[in-house]
């Protein structure tokens, strides 16, 4: 599915170049939960973000190969990239609440996303099933506008009745009869077809009332929903490549366990393949197949979950196991690294 | 008396213990660490005095302990409360870990600042030991302190917050910002001592001292935060998800680091956390809080052989762990909301299966996975003791 040759990416800052990554070698097969594993700054995220080319203008990929489905994308173009960013890789960040736009409703963002990736099949949808393509009036009610034209009329009536000329209050009365009116013979009008993907979208990653979710906007969702609801947006695109990077460091472990189980059944339902970027070496067991352990830009040991734990090769993947604190009370011991990040 | 000698003796000779979390922090951390440990070797400190003592006992009581929030309309009447803590009763005892589990919103942090009278508790009351008032207070209840009493007690607790960088002063010299607990509390003479003193006991050394924040990993601003907990010479130590922005091998340093200044000064340690596995490692006596109430309270090892409260199972079996494949019970549906309104007519807290429940419940069937429906958990029950010392909300 992926393929990383040798990966290398610099960030150039004014105290010298920081080489982040010194040659990062990857194989993700098609259906497989691969996960990532390291401390801060080790390069897991600058991995994921390398791949699809979305440094920051500092960041620059400087060797390397990456291989997507069978095509080199190393240099690919900006349009390219575009198709392949939500179209066939959807990404998940760690905290919903910053990677959600917080003024438009979920059924908007994830709407932009089917517009840019599943044109046709919401175009197909709408002539077979006649209905609107992309607008519907259902969503479009719109509170402010209402509000301001309802208080705009009020003020109007009492100033009139006010006056003691009752009959000019009229045509405000009149206009407010035709907004309820209007929102009245509304209210059975069918969904667009838009609408309708971004339902089923939604009730793919198990939200219940996805018609009510759809209308609201992110910040009126518990952490577990907005995470479900960003990956949901990232299988809008029929992604056939998941990459989570850190999808449950934001949430308890309770509704960890939930989205953990969630990636879990989706990547079985639709045979996906999963890049699971994460510090928690306990999530990459219960959920992963083959892991790679990074430490300063490298790879340092590859092999499958049962073997790593197991019979762990790389000393710093013996310090890391062992930092973890266990139940009995003998001291922790520190794994011998260096100053984190400072390459 | 022979407790005191023991104390002084461990201040005499200190390189013994500092070397230990020198050669935790900076083993081939280049040469930041050489001059520490140069540093630490060549000051004496016997001089710093220490009034450490050993107790034993209950040092804190807690009884009843409720905060509600009010929730107004726009209006400002008052429509709703927020139990945040709803009737807590916990005793800690002296020189030991109390830790405090649950998930985001069940109220730790609350209970954390009422144990401080950081805000004011609706009812119910926080009884102090001896130890703690020196029979010099008027009241050994907290609510009833004079404002004079409670700047006495603050300096017996520390506390640790979670994020290190929110915790100091970006502004502040590392100098100014462990000695300010000093000056405010009327110490002139000799703080430069403590200061070097202080941050020696938390593996840092006279180098840092003017330093600003940001010059410091992550686990170093976190000594920095005990170092300045410390200042005051308290006897309990309050700990607000020290670890949870660490790195475990960072994390692994300020544990072992707790449980070294622990034995040296004999702390108590209230450890709020809602990593299983640090509370596991840490604590000896454990809390378990879910929507304001305490659902399950037994020593460590207790809880974790033998959970009682469906909650609690939930949670030990939701922790990911590499050891064994252990039996998973998942728990459905999302966190309630703890608002409670006082209009009976209006929402309640759910005790049925909702709609959200219903489709995880059809998601999972068949996959062999146990699992818990988060509305049953709504239901309130009474604490029982189940075991010796073992303390459950079940039927």
């Amino acid at each position: 599915m992926l393929e990383i040759e040798d990966l290398k990416t610099n960030f150039n800052t004014y105290d010298g170049v920081v080489k982040a990554l010194n040659g990062v070698n990857l194989t993700i097969k098609d259906g497989e939960i691969f996960g990532l594993v390291g401390e801060t700054g080790s390069g897991k995220s600058v991995t994921c973000y390398s791949a699809l080319k979305l440094l920051p203008k500092t960041g620059e990929v400087v060797g390397g190969k990456i291989v997507l489905n069978g095509e080199d994308i190393t240099h690919a173009s900006e349009a390219r990239l575009r198709q392949i960013r939500g179209g066939e890789i959807g990404i998940i960040f760690q905290d919903p609440l910053s990677a959600l736009n917080p003024v438009m409703t979920v059924n908007e963002q994830i709407g932009e996303i089917l517009v840019l990736h599943q044109d046709e099949e919401i175009k197909n949808l709408a002539s077979e099933k006649e209905i609107p393509t992309y607008k519907s009036k259902k969503f479009q009610a719109s509170p402010g506008v209402e509000f301001t034209i309802l208080a705009f009329c009020i003020s109007f009536i009492s100033l009139f009745v006010m006056l003691g000329q009752f009959t000019f209050s009229l045509p405000f009365l009149f206009l407010i009869g035709m907004m309820f009116l209007r929102n009245y013979l509304q209210r059975d009008l069918p969904h667009s077809a838009l609408d309708l993907m971004v339902i089923d979208a939604l009730s793919r990653v198990k939200l219940p009332n996805p018609e009510q979710i759809a209308s609201s906007y992110p910040h009126e969702l518990s952490g577990g929903m907005q995470q479900r609801v960003m990956i949901a947006m990232a299988l809008a695109g029929k992604a056939k490549m998941l990459i989570a990077d850190e999808p449950t460091t934001a949430l308890d472990v309770t509704i960890q366990a939930q989205i953990l189980q969630l990636i879990k059944d989706i990547q079985r339902e639709e045979n996906m393949s999963v890049l699971l970027i994460t510090h928690d070496l306990g999530v990459v067991a219960e959920t992963c197949e083959k892991v790679a352990v990074m430490y300063e830009g490298k790879i340092i040991e590859e092999a499958s979950v049962d073997q790593i734990f197991k019979n762990p090769q790389h000393e710093y993947t013996k310090a890391l196991i062992e930092a973890i604190p266990k139940g009995g009370k003998e001291r922790l011991k520190v794994p011998d690294i260096g100053e984190p990040g400072a390459i | 008396m022979s407790s005191k000698r023991q104390d002084n003796n461990d201040v005499e000779n200190p390189s013994q213990v500092t070397n230990i979390y020198i050669s935790d922090s900076v083993i081939n951390r280049s040469n930041i660490g050489n001059k520490i440990e140069t540093t630490t070797e060549s000051k004496p400190k016997e001089d710093v005095p220490s009034d450490y003592k050993k107790y034993k006992g209950k040092v804190l009581k807690i009884k009843k302990l409720r905060k509600h929030f009010p929730v107004k309309n726009v209006w400002g009447k008052n429509i709703a409360l927020v139990k945040a803590l709803d009737g807590v009763d916990l005793e800690i005892e002296g020189g030991k870990t109390f830790g405090i589990v649950g998930e985001s919103g069940c109220g730790k942090t609350t209970l954390m600042r009422t144990l401080l009278r950081l805000v004011e508790p609706t009812s119910g009351s926080v009884l102090l030991s001896d130890e703690i008032t020196n029979n010099k207070f008027s009241s050994n209840k907290l609510e009833e302190l004079t404002s004079e009493e409670l700047r006495n007690f603050r300096k017996q607790i520390g506390v640790v917050f979670q994020d290190p960088m929110g915790a100091l002063n970006p502004r502040m010299l590392i100098k100014d910002i462990v000695s300010e607990p000093l000056s405010i509390h009327g110490k002139t003479e000799g703080i430069r001592e403590k200061v070097i003193w202080l941050l020696n006991n938390v593996g840092l050394g006279e180098e840092h001292l003017y330093r600003y924040p940001h010059e410091f990993s992550g686990g170093q601003r976190q000594r920095i935060v005990i170092a300045r907990a410390l200042a005051l010479d308290p006897k309990i130590l309050v700990l607000d998800e020290p670890t949870s922005a660490l790195d475990v091998s960072v994390q692994a340093q300020i544990l072992n680091l707790l449980n070294d200044l622990q034995k040296k000064y004999d702390l108590t340690y209230v450890f709020i956390s809602h990593d299983l596995s640090v509370i596991e490692y840490m604590c000896d006596r454990l809390a378990v809080m879910y929507l304001g109430r305490v659902v399950e309270e037994a020593d460590t090892e207790d809880l974790f052989s033998n959970p009682q409260h469906p909650y609690t199972r939930a949670l030990l079996s939701a922790t990911p762990s590499f050891e064994k494949q252990k039996e998973k019970i998942m728990i459905l549906g999302d966190v309630p909301s703890p608002i409670v309104y006082l209009d009976e007519s209006k929402a309640k807290l759910a005790t049925e299966i909702t709609e959200q429940e219903r489709l995880e419940i059809k998601a999972i069937e068949g996959k062999g996975i146990e699992y818990i429906v988060r509305s049953s958990l709504n239901e309130h029950l009474s604490l029982k003791e189940v075991a010796p010392s073992h303390y459950a909300r079940v039927k």
